[in-house]
């Protein structure tokens, strides 16, 4: 459904991201392709969904929509030999919600949930004959309450984001800026890019010179990694200097203490 | 897919801009009689929340769904208990939000 019929001139025409210098061929536009791959989840509400445009794709502000998630109270559920299918009603609209189940795992998640419940649904959003619906992934009962508020105020900034935020950064940041911020953690990220960024940025030189030093393959192999001793005494720098190192690179997840005390081990493969 | 009959998150302030209207709130629960409840909603005024809990006893904080019956009243056909503890203040701006910058996102 996202595939090459991708109908640009409608897509685009509300987003105003399409680059006016297109090195690439229109039918591999970035959007097109990034969102094939990255399959950003969006917080919405069900009034959203039912603003989108044509039949196949679903636009909500402007960007392509395939995952969604929702937070709302059940109000039916019928269920069948494979399947559940629930009504699910979000204060703004009611949407239906099937989730297959093959294994007893998901029919126990399943009987858990019942007519009157708040649910958070995770789903792919579906089109069939001009009804919408959500293929989901999980619909689980919300515990803590607050939770409802949360949801409605992401979608709140989702929108924002997608319909201020993003239309006034330049092209090249663009692809980065609108795949990572809302999705959060969603978003698959590079390996390379993730050490990269890793707090190594903000890290003095003496940081990086002893995390570099527990970085050597021989001090990763070691189970107990490295004496604290050793470090200083390798890097030639008195003990005090090297403890702040540690506390700082402990305090940004780049080190762990093993055995004890005295012994790190960089937590970051070389 | 239903979006005719939306049920607007409202505050005690807002109340009268929907009246007649489907509407939600939490309100914290002062008392309790039969048919009616008398709460406060979360900007600090008084609430009477017509109708049967259907679940008893009511949390502290408990949320309505029904018709806006009145600048301070609700008939209600839902009630769910939101627990003991609940951030009402979060909940009041969500309200302002959701009928003001946002409403178009909601209603």
């Amino acid at each position: 459904m996202y595939g090459g019929e991708f109908d640009g001139a409608a897509a685009f025409s509300g987003g105003g991201f399409m680059p006016s210098q297109a090195t690439q061929a229109p039918d591999s536009s970035f959007s097109t392709s990034k969102n094939r791959e990255g399959r950003p989840l969006l917080s919405v509400t069900v009034k959203q969904i039912q603003g989108g445009i044509d039949e196949s794709n679903l636009f909500i502000d402007g960007v392509e929509v395939n995952n969604v998630t929702l937070v709302g109270m059940v109000c039916k559920k019928d269920d069948k030999v494979s399947e559940y299918t629930f009504l699910v009603d979000d204060g703004t609209g009611r949407i239906e919600c099937s989730r297959w189940v093959q294994e007893s795992i998901d029919t126990e998640e399943m009987e858990g949930v019942s007519v009157g419940m708040y649910v958070r649904v995770h789903g792919h959003l579906r089109s069939l004959q001009g009804k919408r619906f959500i293929n989901a992934f999980s619909i689980r009962p919300i515990a803590d309450f607050n939770e409802i508020t949360g949801h409605f105020i992401e979608c709140m900034y989702v929108h924002l984001y997608n319909t201020k935020i993003r239309g006034s950064v330049t092209q090249p940041q663009l692809a980065n800026s609108r795949m990572s911020t809302p999705m959060k953690g969603y978003q698959a990220v590079a390996p390379n890019q993730f050490s990269t960024s890793y707090g190594i940025g903000s890290l003095d030189s003496l940081s990086q010179s002893v995390l570099n030093l527990l970085k050597h393959p021989t001090y990763l192999a070691r189970e107990e990694g490295v004496h604290r001793l050793m470090i200083a005494e390798q890097l030639n720098t008195p003990m005090e200097k090297v403890m702040e190192a540690l506390e700082h690179l402990q305090d940004n997840g780049c080190v762990y203490s093993t055995i004890d005390n005295d012994h790190y081990k960089s937590s970051v493969n070389g | 897919m239903d979006t005719s009959n939306p049920a607007v998150f409202v505050n005690g302030g807002l109340l009268r801009m929907y009246v007649g209207r489907r509407v939600r709130t939490v309100i914290q629960v002062l008392q309790s009689e039969r048919g009616a409840v008398f709460g406060k909603s979360t900007d600090n005024l008084e609430l009477v929340v017509k109708g049967s809990p259907s679940s008893i006893p009511l949390s502290t904080f408990v949320e309505v769904i029904g018709i806006a019956d009145s600048e301070k009243s609700i008939r209600a056909d839902i009630w769910t208990n939101f627990g003991d503890t609940f951030d009402t203040n979060s909940y009041n701006q969500l309200c302002q939000l959701a009928s003001g910058e946002f409403k178009h996102l909601f209603v």
